[in-house]
């Protein structure tokens, strides 16, 4: 402590601090970016829901039914082409083959049981749009946007998993660059579709002769 | 008048405030959204917000990052054609004072959530009005009745329908027995044929019981009128359509009527001028009503001098001009030489029926005594109208005695100890019944009192027991329409709570077991459906909601000369009143929002604004300019109404267009067990009206009292240019544009001329519009501001309700405004209506001020709110020259209970505190028409998408549609020589046009500008 000329103290950087001056000085620059990077990315929808896998009630298979059995999506999710929800199956449906097939397995009691008692399966929503966002699968899949496109290989999945951030950037990505993605409507659910020819190409004749032009407006998707 | 500031004859003013421009009205302009206040209601002050603020960042991060977790919840079996998610519409219909109105209601995943009228239905072509419209909001109101209640010395009970059984199985078992001794049914009036089936099996079963049908609101006068015209009663509709000329006598037929909406259509259509058709009205009437508004001619008269109006008229017509009366009416000419001195108008209006025989109306509303309306049936029929314009059918309930009457009967039988039970179906007659009967006093001296209705109202509390009613919407019932057709009530959804419908209670108490609503209805519709193949009929039935080939038989009754010249001599022998500062009349009018008090808690209907006052909240009593000033009322005075020694202290209202010394009240406010929304606004009008003067009456007294009390009107709200008020006066002429039907013939393009625009540059560059170019138009010559848009528009898009606290500072949520202005003198002001909603302008002024981009523009032209994107800066609002966009200065949807969160339409955002908003042209149906017609692989069709308002628009005043499709209803509209845009000197291209007004004045009354020739 040195005392200054009316004697007061003073504090003074010792000479060591000279050296270190700039990396300091960096740092605190620095670390609103990366505060807010760090920010970012905790609240990303990549980070927070890709990978998503939730333990549903009962253990149902995706890769065997829809997968090995290829079974069609639109068995069970009925709604996919005519409203906004894809709609998950009444118990019915599992019923109309479980009720000769694989009677006794213990994976099917809560089904079988919701089917006599009448009590709903509540099954976890994966997902899962802010209720400020109103997507319409109709609209998707009648214009040949693949079930793949957002949800990825489901016929893979053994427990179903978000593939995608379904985040509003994602979503204008396709929005505006629609031909990487079209393929013909009655693939649509087909999974792990190749398009014969180059995908751009194929994507343009698509959206020529459905004349497709999805829109970015606000309102196409906010209300 | 020496208080006014500058002419009222030019200018159109929307208050009186405004237009003597008082310094409080100046001041309350400031500002965008006037009387704003920094401090908030509630106690949460910014510094505690933001400690609030602190605590919930910290927070968040122990909730972690994930969304809170959904569940999916499919049905175990679905219902053949249920798709989740995918709204369908279910036809039925609702009764209000026995008047059917025919809906469609859109059911969503099971709730009901939104009425339209039913398209197939000849009274409603898809039109609803205001009270169908709010019907889902009562349905979800949290404080319906939940369960039975039995009260007993004054303490009460919760009991169970079980409970009621129990005690029903003993009680009505001991009344079957005696064939119902002391037995007695109060019930609500319905056109209900089961109930009338159940009426008739209650004469079987309890001979002895007596049955009173009340309604506090009546149209018996109107029956008695046409029983002493014709032997019997008949019902009087109107075909509008076919009517050149149209004379209402306190008359409203677009609003008060059974056939209002088609009434409303079809005099609106034969006044479109494009199809080459005009008619002219003339009203004769003391307060505003919603015909008045629309008249051409309109002549402020007392109610009481209405009945000498048309004997003055009746006598012109027969005496002067020549009208040979159809028959011989021995007697009549003197009657008729009583009238007295005619105003200058009569021999202009006589002169107009005459050249428009058969092609005419004279129409008496239900308010005037019975000879008033026998005198319009016999001049009905001398101008040959009556089978044209004015046509008949005969009435179910014919023989029932009058309301008023039947309530004395049951007084009566009461006061004698004949009555020990009574049981009471819905209605509300503790609160609504007469004055000069001491209802709940009636109701105390009987020992079994059973009250079934929707609510604890008030009448419930004066009960032994309450049981729970179903809504409407959880009924099973059936009515029929004013003209006889037959529709069935089917329910949209189970009872939520354990409601049951009256035709179920009727039948639990006749046959001593329960019996279900849909087996009853059923059984009386097979009388109707055809024996082969009735299944499929019965489903048709239900499916289109009315059943084809069921209405009534048009009569032509004969005239009953000797009751006509007696009921002439009557009246004829009556003199009005000599009305004046110590002997005013007060009239009694339904409320336009709450109807007869039964609405009182719907918050949408009671934050309406009223079409003429703009009073929200609250009735009040309803002055002239002049009589105010003569009494020296001010607007906003508590009063104390006094009329034959019941007295009733109620605000002051001061309202233009008034006849002198009347006084209108209306009914229904002032509950006192109505709920959270509806106790203690307003006044009950209900202790000033006696069984003889349920209509008007004079006598009445008016003291001050001093004290004033607070009125949030919504008239001076977003005025749309606070700027100056000289600017102001200037523009009103270009905002609401309006002619007159000889100057359209001498140039169709008189529009143009009536304001000349500055060259026209654009401040920013000019977009091009591909593919859709939505847009609307509003036919001003057939808005008659009935409101019903505004509330659709309420229910379909989630609007808030906020309170009259909120409106009185100008922050009501509504997206429609209803401007309402008046023109001329304030005592024979003419009104015009101009419905204003953001109108979605090309080069919108909102959107370059945004900081956010929160409010942009879409390649259909829409302009359009990313309500997440929204900072609620406000500099949008300040920027929209038309005051469109509202504000959510509180969290109005926090804390609304669960139940009425299920009347949210699941396709419409809900707005949070900060966030701005306006009307979106409904993009949610836009957008869902555009998947549709897509999906299908075609184009969207012209009318296909229709908003809210438009849909339930009676007179088809909005249109809305493509503009880039040449061949749409609206393009054509839009280059309509009638269509205008307001505020086109901005040149920011809005995309909503106007079409003006036309008015017909008969030519020989116009030579002064306000219709009045001077006399």
């Amino acid at each position: 402590m040195d005392h200054d000329k009316q004697g007061r103290d003073s504090f003074e950087f010792p000479k060591w601090a000279n050296a270190i001056r700039l990396p300091v000085a960096l740092m605190a620059a620095g670390a609103p970016v990366y505060i807010l990077g760090m920010l970012y990315l905790l609240f990303d929808p990549g980070t927070t829901s890709v990978g998503y896998q939730p333990e549903q009630p009962v253990s149902y298979s995706h890769r065997l039914h829809a997968g090995e059995l290829g079974i069609d999506c639109r068995y069970c999710h009925t709604g996919v082409e005519k409203g906004a929800a894809a709609t998950l199956p009444p118990t019915q449906t599992c019923m109309n083959c479980h009720a000769t097939i694989k009677t006794e397995s213990d994976r099917l009691t809560l089904v079988r049981e919701s089917y006599q008692t009448g009590l709903p399966i509540e099954w976890v929503r994966i997902h899962d749009l802010p209720d400020f966002v109103y997507f319409n699968h109709s609209a998707h899949v009648t214009r040949g946007i693949g079930c793949e496109s957002c949800h990825g290989r489901i016929d893979q999945m053994e427990v179903v998993s978000q593939a995608e951030g379904l985040n509003m950037g994602w979503c204008l990505g396709c929005h505006r660059d629609p031909e990487a993605h079209l393929r013909p409507v009655d693939e649509a659910t087909t999974m792990g579709w190749t398009p014969g020819l180059d995908q751009r190409e194929l994507g343009a004749q698509l959206r020529e002769a459905r004349n497709i032009n999805p829109p970015t407006d606000c309102s196409t998707c906010h209300r | 008048m020496s208080s006014m500031n500058k002419s009222p004859d030019q200018a159109y003013w929307r208050s009186l405030e405004e237009l003597g421009d008082k310094p409080e009205f100046r001041q309350f302009l400031e500002g965008e959204f006037p009387a704003e206040a920094a401090v908030p209601t509630d106690a949460v002050s910014r510094r505690r917000f933001l400690q609030l603020m602190g605590a919930s960042v910290a927070m968040a991060g122990v909730v972690g990052c994930r969304w809170p977790e959904e569940k999916i919840v499919p049905f175990t079996s679905r219902p053949e054609g249920v798709d989740p998610g995918i709204p369908r519409g279910f036809a039925t219909a609702m009764e209000l004072a026995g008047e059917m109105r025919p809906l469609v209601v859109t059911s969503y995943d099971g709730r009901p959530i939104k009425v339209e009228g039913n398209a197939d239905h000849p009274l409603s072509l898809g039109a609803t009005d205001h009270f169908a419209q709010a019907l889902v909001l009562e349905l979800f109101d949290p404080d319906r009745s939940r369960h039975a209640v039995e009260r007993h010395g004054g303490t009460e009970h919760k009991r169970s329908w079980n409970d009621f059984e129990t005690y029903a199985a003993e009680h009505f078992g001991a009344l079957r027995a005696s064939g119902g001794t002391g037995l007695a049914f109060l019930v609500e009036r319905s056109s209900s044929p089961t109930r009338a089936a159940m009426q008739d099996r209650v004469r079987e079963v309890f001979p002895q019981a007596g049955w009173f049908e009340w309604e506090p609101l009546t149209r018996d006068n109107e029956r008695s009128g046409a029983a002493q015209a014709f032997g019997h009663a008949v019902a009087t509709n109107y075909r509008l359509g076919e009517a050149k000329v149209v004379a209402c006598f306190d008359a409203d037929l677009f609003q008060d009527h059974p056939t209002a909406l088609r009434n409303a259509r079809e005099y609106t259509a034969a006044r479109r001028v494009e199809d080459g058709r005009m008619n002219r009205l003339y009203v004769v009437e003391a307060g505003y009503s919603i015909t008045g508004g629309m008249a051409d001619h309109r002549f402020p008269t007392a109610s009481s001098a209405i009945g000498t109006t048309l004997l003055q008229l009746a006598a012109e017509l027969t005496t002067k001009q020549g009208l040979d009366l159809p028959g011989d009416f021995g007697g009549m000419k003197e009657a008729l030489g009583h009238a007295g001195h005619a105003p200058a108008w009569i021999p202009a209006l006589a002169r107009d029926l005459m050249h428009h025989r058969g092609a005419s109306v004279i129409a008496v509303g239900s308010r005037q005594p019975d000879w008033v309306h026998t005198l319009a049936h016999l001049l009905n029929r001398a101008l040959g109208n009556t089978g044209r314009t004015v046509v008949h059918v005969d009435l179910s309930d014919r023989n029932r005695p009058h309301h008023a009457a039947a309530m004395g009967f049951l007084a009566d039988s009461v006061g004698r100890g004949s009555v020990n039970t009574l049981v009471v179906l819905g209605g509300n007659p503790v609160f609504d019944g007469p004055a000069d009967t001491d209802m709940a006093g009636l109701f105390a001296k009987i020992e079994h009192t059973i009250h079934l209705s929707d609510f604890v109202n008030e009448t419930s509390k004066a009960c032994a027991w309450h049981l729970p009613r179903a809504h409407t919407l959880e009924s099973w019932s059936d009515v029929r329409d004013a003209e006889g057709r037959y529709s069935v009530v089917q329910p949209l959804i189970r009872p939520l709570y354990e409601g049951r419908t009256p035709i179920e209670l009727l039948a639990l108490l006749l046959e001593g077991s329960p019996a279900a609503g849909h087996v009853l209805v059923r059984s009386t519709a097979d009388g109707m459906l055809p024996v082969l193949d009735r299944e499929t009929a019965w489903l048709k039935l239900l499916q289109s909601g009315v059943l084809t080939g069921s209405e009534s038989v048009e009569v032509v009754p004969t005239l009953e000369g000797r009751g006509i010249v007696a009921g002439v001599r009557r009246g004829a022998a009556a003199h009005a009143p000599e009305l004046g500062e110590n002997n005013l009349e007060i009239i009694f009018q339904r409320d336009p929002s709450l109807y007869d008090g039964r609405f009182a808690n719907n918050g949408w209907l009671q934050e309406l604004p009223d079409f003429m006052t703009k009073l929200t909240w609250d009735n009040a009593a309803i002055l002239g300019y002049a009589t105010a000033e003569a009494l020296g009322v001010k607007h906003g005075d508590l009063l104390t109404l006094d009329v034959g020694g019941r007295t009733l202290e109620m605000a002051a209202f001061v309202q233009p267009g008034q006849a002198p010394w009347t006084c209108v009240v209306q009914l229904g406010h002032g509950r006192t067990a109505a709920g959270r929304v509806g106790d203690g606004t307003g006044f009950d009008t209900y202790t000033l009206r006696t069984a003889a003067t349920l209509d008007f009456s004079d006598g009445l007294k008016i003291g001050r009292t001093g004290r004033s009390y607070p009125l949030s009107t919504t008239q001076d709200h977003f005025a749309i240019d606070a700027t100056g008020r000289n600017e102001r006066e200037q523009r009103s002429h270009t905002l609401i544009l309006e002619g007159t039907y000889e100057e359209y013939k001498q140039d169709p393009n008189f529009v143009e001329h009536r304001h000349h625009l500055p060259p026209l540059r654009s401040l920013w560059e000019e977009r091009t519009y591909e593919g859709h170019a939505w847009g609307m138009t509003i036919d001003l010559n057939s808005c008659n501001g009935c409101n019903a848009c505004v509330v659709a528009c309420q229910a379909e898009n989630n609007i808030p309700v906020v309170g009259k606290d909120q409106v009185g500072r100008g922050r009501e949520m509504s997206w429609i405004r209803l401007d309402r202005y008046f023109q001329g003198e304030p005592d024979e002001a003419k009104v015009a209506q101009q419905p204003v909603a953001c109108v979605h302008c090309e080069m919108a002024p909102c959107e370059q001020v945004c900081p956010v981009g929160a409010t942009m523009h879409s390649a259909e032209g829409l302009n359009e709110m990313a309500y997440n994107r929204c900072v609620g800066t406000r500099y949008c609002a300040n920027n929209c020259p038309y005051k469109v966009r509202r504000f959510n200065f509180f969290n109005f949807n926090k804390d609304i209970p669960d139940v009425q969160q299920m009347v949210y339409n699941p396709e419409v955002t809900i707005r949070a505190r900060g966030v701005m908003e306006k009307c979106t042209y409904c993009v949610q149906r836009i957008e869902s028409v555009k998947i549709e017609a897509k999906n299908e692989g075609r184009e969207v069709r012209d009318g296909e998408i229709k908003t809210a308002c438009q849909q339930t628009c009676p007179t088809d005043a909005i249109v809305f549609g493509d503009l880039n499709d040449e061949t749409s209803k609206v393009a054509e509209l839009t280059a309509n020589e009638r269509s205008y845009h307001m505020l086109a000197e901005l040149n920011i291209k809005p995309r909503t046009s106007y079409l003006a007004r036309l008015r017909n004045p008969n030519p020989e009354l116009a030579e002064s500008s306000d219709g009045h020739p001077a006399h």
